[in-house]
């Protein structure tokens, strides 16, 4: 039993630290603009593709296409923040999500025309066979993304608290027209908090490539996904929510994984983490760590 | 012919009838192939779906991204009802069956949506979406696996719709049903209560509409639609499988029914057209190459149509349309007068609307009794009491008005009174009954009318919906009936009209009569507001603010229209002020309200004179 | 030296409006360095917006705004921040999640970029003028009472050391008193020299601050001169001030216009209306609150009015042309 429950504990963590790293892109982006950003996960996908090409197609060193990777996703969060979202300052926050849901699509339509729905893969900067703990062989690539989620998001969580820039994008985020009225570059810190959310979600994807082994077009739609629940489960105004609720969601689906493992009936694991979601909206739609007292988000 | 016209049921029974004779007809001529009628019936049935969720996200304004569900749940409604190898039931049962199925499960993602607003839901909607794609749908017994679910022709007696011209009849008619059924929406009390949600809930409320209740409607309506579009396709295509109803299917539907149009039937056909053709169409006139731009034009026109004019293609050409015609009239009006009424200063006189008689059943007020009795009334938010312990009367036919410095506490009585705020003790009277446990809605029903400070009224609907709108408490028919146009439907739909015709000309506003509210001047809304609130003849008028924003002539003029509303049309006014010669004006009585507390009541002469309430006013710093 | 020589904003021929809708027509006006200027106006005349425009939140449709003699109407709102605007807005605006420290912080985000040594000083001399912020200093601004994140948001626009402070409508939401609290603070920050433009819509509280006054009437200023030559059936006629704040209203007038205040009991406003005050006996058929519960004006006793610190300096009383120096305080 306890080896049963060993090996969920290590599964759930390891899977829980990507859905972290998706969870800190969509708070990062949530936190500046008090918008969820749905196509986040396809901007990651499509940065893939493009270290796929550069690594697996022309040979360059995997950290060249992971920096190339980062830089393009970088770009169009920040492209689409000064095209669109820019323009949509005083629409609804539901508008501009549906307006990242056209982005979304119309990446994943470019993907399809481009590449067809041939999967392709790309192996991660480590190589190597990794340990094995509590029976499941953990490659060094997963430990290198437990590691990456803790320091991106201590990284932001210290870049927001203790910088002036980043007291900044706090303040945008409580109150656009008072950042302004107190001197924060508005354009310059949403540009930076669309851009950094993507990179972010960019870098999960890369940590994530090598586990899933195989990737097409519309794959990583379900992680962003558990990413995302993993955001509002944790709270969408905290950064250390995020990594708390990708460990919560990593554990829940590893947890059910082994209990519906006998089950016929498929994507109960799907389900139960839906379940959770709507659970965790319904009686507390703050989120786990909730930064301030019953202050609810959007 | 124009009578056919004129009326949109029978235009769209008319046209459906024609449409779907029109096909066999034509397939048997050898005009329509069958090739070319399965794309038409693609065309159709995405329109129908597009029209499910229309009526959620463009009427309702509840935002869904995962619509394609629920058409999977129509789908294998009938893919676990009418193959031979499991009920073999006919087609005829398998709709409705699909409709009920579609609706219960909509309404199931409808009572979190209470709840939830805005992004919350769409996150929801999504990960539903997902969870059904990989779960439900997935499941041997309910999706068929990776194989699907083979599924027959209708069958009437023996003849078989296995010829697709025969089976496209079979589509344009639930079609035109589909379109039938939301066009009544869209006419009656139930479209004008969607739209209303979707703007804005607290006035929504204020006019009598339940918000909840037409939220859940909103859902089952949508899903049922949805259902029977689900149905709909898998009988053409004769085979469903869970990899139709996916993600991608539900961002799609949303591209149809944002770019065409939120709110715009005739949008979301023509788009639905262009994404059933393109695939098929455009390779064959301009190459291969071409495939797949269609949803990339898609998506891309998704972001633009946010981004500029979420109102998508309709609401654009509705608005040029809406401005040329503007433009004209400001030329016609700087013609035919020299003068600018800038600042509004002229008021028209208020209209005389008799009690509605379909009102019978709603106490009147009589006699000496009073129409309002707060009791008090201590409202409390958080640490902070706002008002403690009011008490406030209304006698009949009587204006009383309540003044206070900033901050005082007075709106926030107002709402405790309208039932917008719940107190935390107190008791309201309103004719003699205890309303204190009753909404805003029913309180409206009851005959309470109220304005607020930021004008309450619904900015994107015309000044004739308003008026309509305004009547919700008065349309006595249900929302069966509504759905079908039946019964007094239409009588009591005329006479809602005639009321706010009679309403708008009295105002001399017959040309603003379609204008969207948001577009007129401050001055003009309010009046239209004023409008609103006396077209159901309330027992109790309560004005917030009416003279905000108004210049001193203004006000003056909105003094004598106060009195008439007292002296002319009986009426019983509560109103807040600022405007203390307004007030000194037209009021028979005055409450003082100062830090929460009412600190003053008597005769306006009397109240002025009043040391406490000139320090309460002055915060002591006359000494 | 010409005349305009210390105009520090000037507003000439603003439209501005939202959608199709004008609310401001041709708006001009000018504050001169070291003054406290007012614009007054119902609620509705446009007095916010004018604030919007002058801060650089709302775009002006056709004129300009000058800032220290640099045209800034094409300037943003954070880039005017830096040039020496700061802003304390309608409501107050706390950052409410973030300490007093941390919004003290942001409102010296345009100083701390251009020297972060100058920051250390400013935030000192604001917790000496502010001490009881000081003591609060961990707290989470949205905690905080209505008076005190009134204060906090004078104190963030003040650290960043500014030339001009646009006030918003300081008393909305407050409690009498504590807007007298208010613009005792205003009055000690004016008192250091920095110039303001207040909008308010409470005339009297307003009136014992202000040097100059600009009445804004349906989006146009219909009036601009120094306090002292406002006089009663101007105010009544523009603002609609009537019976009973006519008294108020007047007797701040006079203070700023250097007469002793009236005793007690002479004010006369309307013809024929007695009016009442402390001490006289409340008329027979007013029923008051239920003893015992408190009552605003109750706390009135004994405070001092301020504006006797100020009488002293206004000696414009009945002139022609508009004083236009006003001596640095």
């Amino acid at each position: 039993m306890a080896e049963l429950l060993a090996e969920v504990v290590v599964v759930g963590l390891i899977a829980g630290g990507i859905y972290g790293l998706f969870a800190v892109g969509t708070v990062l982006v949530y936190r500046g603009s008090r918008v969820l950003n749905f196509a986040q996960g396809e901007i990651g996908m499509m940065s893939l593709f493009l270290a796929w090409y550069l690594v697996t197609e022309r040979g360059l060193p995997w950290i060249v296409g992971a920096v190339a990777a980062l830089a393009v996703a970088a770009a169009v969060g920040w492209g689409f923040e000064r095209l669109v979202v820019r323009r949509m300052v005083a629409a609804p926050r539901v508008a501009v999500s549906v307006a990242t849901v056209g982005l979304g699509l119309l990446i994943l339509a470019t993907e399809l025309r481009l590449n067809g729905e041939n999967p392709r893969s790309l192996a991660g900067p480590i190589s190597g066979r990794g340990w094995e703990i509590a029976g499941v062989i953990v490659s060094p690539t997963q430990i290198l993304a437990l590691v990456v989620t803790l320091a991106v998001g201590v990284g932001f969580a210290t870049l927001l608290r203790r910088t002036d820039f980043g007291l900044g994008v706090l303040a945008a985020a409580q109150d656009a027209n008072m950042a302004r009225l107190v001197g924060v570059p508005l354009g310059r810190v949403s540009g930076f908090v669309w851009a950094a959310g993507a990179a972010v979600t960019t870098l999960g994807a890369l940590l994530i490539a090598p586990t899933v082994q195989a990737f097409a077009p519309g794959a990583f739609g379900r992680l962003f996904l558990f990413g995302l629940a993993a955001a509002i489960i944790g709270g969408l105004t905290s950064l250390p929510g995020a990594f708390v609720g990708g460990v919560v969601v990593g554990l829940f689906e590893a947890g059910a994984g082994r209990v519906f493992a006998e089950a016929t009936f498929p994507g109960l694991e799907t389900l139960s983490i839906f379940v959770l979601m709507l659970l965790s909206l319904l009686f507390r739609p703050e989120g786990l760590l909730a930064r301030s007292g019953g202050r609810r988000p959007a | 012919m124009n009578a056919v016209f004129a009326r949109p049921g029978l235009r769209c029974v008319v046209v459906g009838v024609v449409a779907l004779a029109a096909a066999p007809l034509l397939g048997r001529a050898g005009v329509l192939n069958d090739y070319r009628a399965v794309l038409i019936g693609e065309a159709i049935a995405l329109a129908a779906a597009g029209l499910s969720l229309n009526l959620l996200m463009g009427h309702a304004g509840q935002i869904s991204l995962g619509h394609g569900a629920l058409l999977g749940v129509g789908a294998f409604t009938t893919g676990a009802l009418t193959p031979a190898t499991e009920l073999g039931l006919p087609f005829v049962v398998a709709v409705p069956a699909a409709a009920i199925a579609g609706a219960l499960v909509a309404f199931v993602i409808g009572v979190p949506a209470l709840r939830l607003r805005g992004l919350y839901l769409a996150v929801v909607t999504i990960a539903f979406s997902y969870a059904m794609f990989e779960s439900i749908f997935a499941a041997e017994q309910v999706g068929g696996g990776s194989a699907g679910i083979a599924l027959p022709r209708p069958q009437v007696n023996t003849f078989l719709f296995s010829k697709e011209v025969d089976y496209l009849a079979i589509l344009i008619g639930l079609f035109a049903l589909l379109w039938l059924v939301d066009t009544n929406v869209t006419r009656t009390k139930i479209g004008r209560a969607f739209r209303a949600v979707r703007s804005d809930e607290a006035v929504a409320a204020s006019f009598g509409v339940d918000v909840t209740r037409y939220k859940l409607l909103a859902f089952a309506l949508s899903g049922a639609m949805a259902g029977i579009a689900g149905v709909m396709v898998g009988h053409l295509k004769l085979t469903v499988s869970s990899s139709v109803f996916g993600y991608e299917r539900s961002l799609l539907l949303v591209v149809v029914v944002v770019v065409g149009g939120l709110g715009s039937r005739v949008g979301v056909l023509v788009a639905a057209a262009f994404y059933a053709f393109y695939p098929i169409a455009m390779p064959e006139l301009f190459g291969a190459g071409v495939r797949g731009y269609d949803v990339i034009i898609g998506a891309a026109l998704l972001v633009i149509t946010m981004a500029r004019n979420p109102g998508g293609l309709a609401g654009t050409i509705r608005e040029q349309l809406e401005e040329r015609r503007a433009g004209r009239e400001r030329l016609a009006d700087a013609a035919a007068s020299g003068t600018d009424d800038a600042d509004g200063s002229a008021l028209p006189k208020l209209p005389n609307m008799p009690r509605p008689a379909s009102l019978a059943g709603r106490p009147e007020a009589h006699g000496n009794a009073p129409v309002l009795e707060a009791k008090d009334v201590t409202v409390r938010f958080g640490g902070l009491v706002a008002v403690a312990d009011a008490s406030l009367t209304v006698p009949q036919g009587r204006i009383v008005g309540l003044i206070g410095p900033n901050g005082a506490g007075k709106t926030t009585l107002f709402n405790a009174i309208s039932g917008l705020e719940v107190p935390e003790s107190g008791r309201v009277h309103l004719l003699g009954h205890d309303v204190s446990n009753l909404g805003a809605a029913a309180r409206c029903a009851r005959g309470l009318g109220r304005t607020f400070q930021n004008i309450g009224l619904v900015k994107d609907l015309s000044v004739t919906d308003n008026l309509l709108l305004a009547q919700h408490t008065v349309a006595p028919y249900g929302i069966p009936a509504a759905l079908g146009y039946a019964g007094s439907t239409g009588s009591v739909e005329d006479e809602l009209h005639e009321r706010a015709a009679t309403a708008i000309s009295g105002l001399g506003f017959e040309r603003y009569a379609n204008t969207p509210v948001g577009k007129l001047s401050i001055g003009q809304q309010r009046i239209v507001e004023l409008g609103c609130v006396l077209v159901t003849a309330p027992e109790l008028v309560m004005l917030d603010e009416p003279s905000a924003g108004m210049s001193p002539a203004a006000a003056e003029n909105l003094a004598e229209r106060l009195r008439d509303l007292r002296d002319e049309l009986g009426r019983t006014v509560l109103l807040i002020e600022h405007n203390v010669p307004l007030v000194l004006d037209t009021c028979d009585e005055l409450y003082v309200m100062a830090g929460g507390v009412i600190v003053a009541n008597g005769a306006p002469d009397d109240v002025v004179r009043d040391p406490v309430v000139v320090d309460a006013y002055l915060g002591g710093a006359l000494t | 030296m010409s005349p305009d020589a210390d105009v520090l904003l000037s507003v000439e021929g603003v439209d501005t409006g939202f959608g199709s809708s004008q609310v401001l027509h041709c708006v001009s006006l000018q504050v001169r360095e070291g003054e406290i200027a007012g614009i007054l106006g119902l609620n509705g005349a446009g007095k916010s917006v004018l604030m919007k425009v002058i801060a650089g939140i709302q775009p002006a449709w056709a004129g300009a705004v000058r800032f220290a003699g640099v045209d800034v109407t094409n300037v943003p709102a954070e880039a005017r921040v830096a040039k020496g605007m700061g802003n304390v807005p309608q409501g107050r605006q706390v950052f409410p999640d973030l300490t007093v420290e941390e919004n003290l912080r942001l409102g010296a985000y345009t100083m701390r970029r251009r020297s972060k040594t100058s920051y250390a000083p400013a935030l000192a001399s604001v917790w000496e003028r502010f001490p009881k912020l000081h003591q609060r200093r961990t707290q989470l601004a949205g905690t905080m009472s209505g008076g005190e994140q009134s204060a906090l948001a004078v104190a963030r626009a003040l650290v960043n050391e500014p030339k001009l402070i646009l006030v918003d409508e300081p008393s909305a939401g407050l409690a009498p008193l504590v807007v007298e609290d208010v613009f005792n603070t205003l009055r000690d920050v004016a008192a250091t020299g920095v110039t303001m433009l207040l909008v308010e819509q409470n005339v009297a509280a307003a009136l014992r601050l202000v040097d100059t006054v600009h009445l804004l009437q349906t989006g146009r200023v219909v009036s601009s001169g120094p306090v002292g030559e406002l006089d009663r059936s101007m105010l009544a006629s523009r603002l609609g001030i009537g019976r009973l704040l006519g008294a108020t209203t007047t007797a701040a007038l006079r203070t700023r216009t250097a007469k002793k205040a009236a005793a007690p009991g002479k004010k006369s406003a309307a013809p024929g209306k007695k009016r009442g005050t402390a001490g006289q006996p409340r008329p027979a058929s007013v029923k008051a609150a239920t003893a015992g519960k408190k009552v605003a004006g109750k706390k009135v006793a004994g405070k001092k009015i301020p504006a006797t610190k100020v009488a002293g300096k206004k000696t414009a009383a009945k002139r022609a042309a508009p004083a236009k120096r006003v001596a640095k305080r």
